[in-house]
């Protein structure tokens, strides 16, 4: 299991655009990934990531689980640093 | 609530399990011991030369009738020190201590306020009064031990981190512990001086009930011990009969300076012991007290057995192998050791009724072997090894116990007959019965070697095991808590809602997981104190923060399309023109990053429920809203690009999230003019997000579209 802390800083926040490219970022690879926000936590989908409500300066925290999880999570860090 | 009371009589009930456990070894020494110091055995038998008073082997065997028998005699203290280590958070050890010190203080106090009384003239009842660690004190039972036991633990786990003053630091923390129970102890000892007799009241009629109801009260007590088996609670339950008042109290002739006088003994076990060490005083054990345990051997060493052949036989031809090793196995653990669990939970948990039916004919054998004056002791559970001790070595005559095989065999077909009956008739998915090609329940060791030598890396099994529960548990820092009894691990987890029931039940090996709030059992049978410390050594281990099941073939991912019953088609939300979703001039869209879909140009801004659902997710900026059919179709409906930068210009959303909606109802409204004018496409994706559920989504030809016309097709 692999955790890490991420603080958004796009203007936006996770709206549908970008929810959709880290939905499809993480099905890159087997891990199951979790976001959480608050109290709320999801499974990667477009969907429920836009339902988080996650704006500028919201820190989520990601969780991935499964064989491939290191590179799962570098991989999506990468992503969130880049595009949110 | 109900999961609190739960948790906590859990964890009673394994505290148990450490002075139980104890009961074999002693009542080893004292089966061996008692009956071959046993004047008339040795007598019968003419061994007066090589057993008879005087000779070496003799003296052995008395010592171990003794070494034995002094156990059995201070199960109290025992139960208050295992009660304690058990319900102790940390620093079991101190607490451990001073629930011996509570034990001594408390009835070291109430010796005192008896030879107060009697000085002044009181005269107690006969059985009121006994020996305990040597004071003449109060007659508790076991009960003064749980009283110790869980006083001592709840003053500890509040204490042992007390801070005292810098002059009385060195009396702080956990040495502050035994002190606090000193001096707690005197006042519980003075007011358990005054309020006892009144339970003891209680307990004696309760006892006095027990005996009188006769055989239906021994049926109700074998019933409910029985039945709450699923629950682990049995231990908490038959205890007090094995070893208090409310068992009964019975007369036990015993030799005291070559006299023989009578004692009361309180509880069925204890009875039945103190009876066999001074087995030559007696004609016959004493069926009133064994009730409590004679007729398990009935069920244990036969029914059960029985139960497991026909459950072998209706397994399917192709998986009766690997059925058979762990039925097999399973049988012979209940007829040796009397350890049931491994049987029960084989067919508990997927054929209620045949436990309904194990509970009924267990009730039932323990008033046939009461009624049939059958006076078999039992250390712990009814199989081979204890009815061999206690059974036939004190001889027939004694104890009656040629009734067992008897009454057994008829058991025996009994429950072959009805199961095979039952499983047929129901079609009950009891293990090689199940549907399709799906692995047998509960592996086998073979398979496990077999999964293990598959895997790529050659952890060791244990370890591989471990991770697995760990997950299952919902990770390591869900844990709170493991222990273990006979064949349950017994862990209180910090959130049940992280507990994964189906790796803990399909991936382990475990024939059946309990979950009632907090308190969670996995039953593993007989070899879950290697599963336990296998644990607790890779808890420990750095390893456990990220647990990773390396040789597992399959995934904990959740199985995909699990609600992929649909198929149809969705209707349109706008009312325009319709487009494919490659059209879109966003590639996020048009790339079907959100899954597939179709796209309507609107030449009306609303935005109406395709279907009867609920929705699911709004945007804060109101261009976008998501809804779920009640059929399970996931569907975004994104009012134009990029329009999240309008920041709810030109929107009025009408519904909230979780809101309930109706196939019309108006969901958003929306300016387009305002739209275009601010640069952005008005183009509205519609887009089925769930689209991997599906074996196929595709929009349906281009035009014109109004509301309500279909305009994706799902398969």
């Amino acid at each position: 299991m692999k955790t890490f802390d991420y603080t958004i800083t796009d203007e936006i926040g996770i709206h549908a655009r970008p929810a959709g490219l880290l939905v499809k970022e993480a099905k890159k690879f087997k891990s199951l990934v979790t976001v959480t926000l608050g109290e709320k936590t999801v499974k990667a989908s477009a969907m429920a990531l836009m339902g988080l409500g996650a704006k500028k300066g919201s820190t989520i925290t990601v969780n991935v689980n499964g064989e491939d999880e290191d590179v799962s999570a570098a991989t999506i860090e990468t992503f969130l640093k880049e595009n949110l | 609530m109900k999961s609190g009371v739960f948790g906590v009589l859990q964890r009673i009930g394994r505290s148990f399990m450490l002075p139980i456990a104890l009961l074999p070894v002693a009542g080893l020494l004292l089966g061996l011991g008692g009956s071959f110091t046993n004047e008339s055995m040795i007598e019968a038998y003419n061994l007066q030369n090589v057993l008879g008073e005087g000779t070496a082997l003799n003296a052995v065997l008395t010592v171990m009738r003794e070494a034995g028998d002094v156990i059995f005699g201070n199960l109290p203290i025992l139960f208050a020190m295992g009660i304690a280590l058990g319900m102790a958070k940390k620093e079991k050890e101190v607490a451990t201590l001073a629930a011996a010190v509570g034990f001594f203080v408390m009835h070291a106090s109430i010796a005192a306020m008896v030879k107060i009384a009697v000085a002044g003239g009181k005269v107690f009842k006969d059985g009121q009064l006994a020996s305990v660690v040597g004071l003449n004190s109060l007659q508790m039972g076991v009960f003064g031990g749980i009283v110790v036991g869980l006083g001592v633990a709840a003053l500890h786990n509040r204490y042992y981190k007390k801070e005292l003053p810098p002059a009385l630091s060195f009396f702080g923390g956990t040495r502050f512990v035994p002190i606090v129970v000193t001096v707690a102890y005197v006042f519980v000892g003075i007011l358990m001086y005054f309020i006892w007799p009144v339970f003891q009241q209680g307990i004696a009629l309760i006892g006095e009930g027990m005996q009188s109801a006769g055989l239906v009260g021994t049926l109700i007590f074998g019933l409910i011990k029985r039945a709450l088996i699923p629950f682990g609670l049995h231990h908490v339950f038959y205890m007090p009969f094995w070893y208090t008042e409310i068992g009964g109290v019975f007369p036990v002739k015993e030799m005291v300076d070559g006299a023989v006088q009578t004692v009361n003994v309180a509880g069925g076990q204890k009875a039945f012991f103190a009876e066999l060490a001074n087995m030559q005083l007696i004609t016959h054990f004493n069926s009133d007290a064994t009730q409590y345990f004679s007729g398990e051997f009935i069920f244990m060493m036969f029914g059960l057995p029985g139960a497991a052949l026909a459950m072998y036989k209706c397994a399917k031809p192709e998986k009766k192998a690997v059925v058979g090793g762990l039925l097999l196995s399973a049988a012979l653990t209940s007829f040796f050791t009397g350890i049931t669990e491994p049987i029960e939970f084989t067919f508990l948990f997927v054929a209620p009724v045949l436990f309904v039916i194990h509970v009924i004919l267990g009730g039932l054998a323990y008033m046939i072997a009461h009624a049939l004056n059958v006076g078999v002791g039992l250390t712990f559970s009814g199989g081979l090894i204890d009815l061999a001790l206690f059974g036939i070595l004190p001889g027939n005559s004694k104890t009656s116990w040629i009734w067992i095989p008897i009454i057994g065999a008829i058991y025996f077909v009994l429950y072959y007959g009805i199961f095979t009956f039952l499983i047929k008739k129901l079609d009950l998915k009891t293990p090689g019965r199940e549907e399709g090609d799906g692995e047998v329940k509960l592996f086998t060791k073979d398979d496990y070697r077999g999964r293990e030598s598959g895997g790529a890396v050659s952890e060791n099994k244990g370890d591989e095991l471990s991770a697995i529960i760990t997950i299952g548990l919902g990770g390591k820092a869900n844990i709170s808590d493991v222990d273990c009894c006979a064949t349950r691990l017994r862990v209180t987890v910090k959130n049940e809602n992280l507990v994964k029931q189906e790796i803990l039940k399909g991936q382990t090996g475990a024939s059946g997981v309990v979950c009632k709030g907090t308190g969670i059992q996995v039953i593993f049978g007989p070899r879950v104190t290697i599963v336990k410390s296998n644990l607790e050594d890779y808890l420990e281990s750095p390893a456990s923060d990220s647990p990773v099941i390396v040789s597992l073939k399959e995934e904990p991912k959740p199985a995909a399309a699990p609600s992929a019953a649909f198929t149809g088609n969705i209707s349109s939300p706008l009312e325009g023109e319709l487009i494919p979703l490659s059209e879109v001039p966003d590639d996020v869209f048009a790339g079907e990053i959100l899954g597939k879909g179709a796209a309507v140009i609107p030449t009306v801004g609303v935005v109406k429920a395709p279907f009867d659902g609920t929705v699911t997710s709004v945007a804060e900026t109101s261009h976008a809203i998501g809804i779920t059919s009640d059929d399970g179709v996931e569907v975004l409906i994104h009012v134009g690009v990029d329009t999240v930068k309008l920041g709810g210009k030109g929107f009025s959303i009408k519904v909230k999230e979780d809101d309930k909606i109706k196939k019309g109802d108006i969901l958003n409204e929306f300016d387009i003019a305002l739209i275009k004018e601010a640069g952005y496409p008005v183009v509205t994706p519609v887009i089925i997000t769930n689209t991997d559920d599906y074996t196929d989504v595709s929009n349906l030809p281009k035009g014109s579209v109004t509301f309500g016309q279909d305009i994706i097709e799902i398969k």
